[in-house]
């Protein structure tokens, strides 16, 4: 039961991560296709489009990883509860609809 | 190279949405023992479906990710220059529902290994369907935005 309420806290710790990591532009990295090179943090374009998808989501899986870490010596007293690995990403999916609304409200 | 990636990618996907909504009907909607088309349809053992949904979720997933490039090269810079923003939001939401679906197969494998457990049933219901909703959205959606030429191209 433990790994579950671990993977749990991963998922929401990893949407909340992901998703300020977008907005707030903390990606780990980006990417230039056009040039197939990468860059630390959040890159602004060079010769062609750049991509932070990428870097988001190492962002997320990292945050992810740190909030298990942290919570692994804590397990016994303080075990994060089921509900966490469900209510967060819905919640997150639904703050994505809403913080993409400009693209269909134009 | 990129076209049978993506055609690989599409065929996978439809394997993968065919899975989840096997898995989502049987657990949202169980049979109750007739022997009509949606009765056999819903009567599957659905905890059977979750290894091959959440590898198929992976591998597509991949796919998805290794052509991203071509699209946010040649096809998302049409998008834009269209100004078609619909669809382009269209893409966005998709991208980032299945980045968050990803982070949660672990929790999906987990819930499912015991699928009697009364704890974990609520979490079971909403992660699956979730899971479903978001495979079908970004199936739907990758499909608008694979035929946008065709579709919006005039």
């Amino acid at each position: 039961m433990i790994a579950l309420r671990m993977s749990g806290l991963f998922a929401a710790a990893f949407a909340i991560a992901y998703t300020v990591a977008f907005e707030g532009h903390y990606e780990l990295f980006s990417y230039h296709p056009k040039l197939g090179a990468f860059g630390w943090g959040q890159e602004a374009m060079r010769d062609g489009p750049v991509m932070h998808w990428y870097g988001a989501i190492a962002t997320g899986a990292l945050v992810g990883a740190a909030a298990c870490a942290l919570a692994w010596p804590l397990r016994r007293r303080l075990a994060p509860p089921i509900w966490l690995g469900w209510a967060v990403p819905l919640a997150c999916v639904g703050a994505w609809g809403w913080l993409l609304r400009g693209f269909f409200l134009r | 190279m990129t076209t049978s990636l993506l055609i690989l990618h599409g065929l996978l996907a439809t394997a993968l949405l065919g899975g989840l909504t096997h898995q989502t009907a049987a657990l949202l909607w169980p049979a109750r023992g007739g022997d009509g088309f949606l009765d056999a349809y819903r009567s599957v053992k659905a905890a059977r479906f979750t290894r091959v949904n959440a590898a198929l979720y992976v591998i597509v997933f991949a796919l998805g990710a290794a052509i991203y490039p071509a699209y946010r090269i040649g096809v998302r810079t049409w998008i834009e220059r269209a100004r078609l923003w619909d669809i382009s939001g269209l893409f966005e939401l998709k991208e980032q529902t299945l980045a968050i679906g990803l982070a949660l197969l672990p929790f999906f494998w987990l819930v499912w290994r015991d699928p009697k457990e009364r704890e974990t049933r609520l979490a079971r219901l909403v992660v699956t369907a979730l899971l479903c909703a978001i495979v079908w959205y970004a199936f739907i959606a990758g499909h608008i935005v694979n035929n946008v030429r065709g579709l919006f191209g005039q």
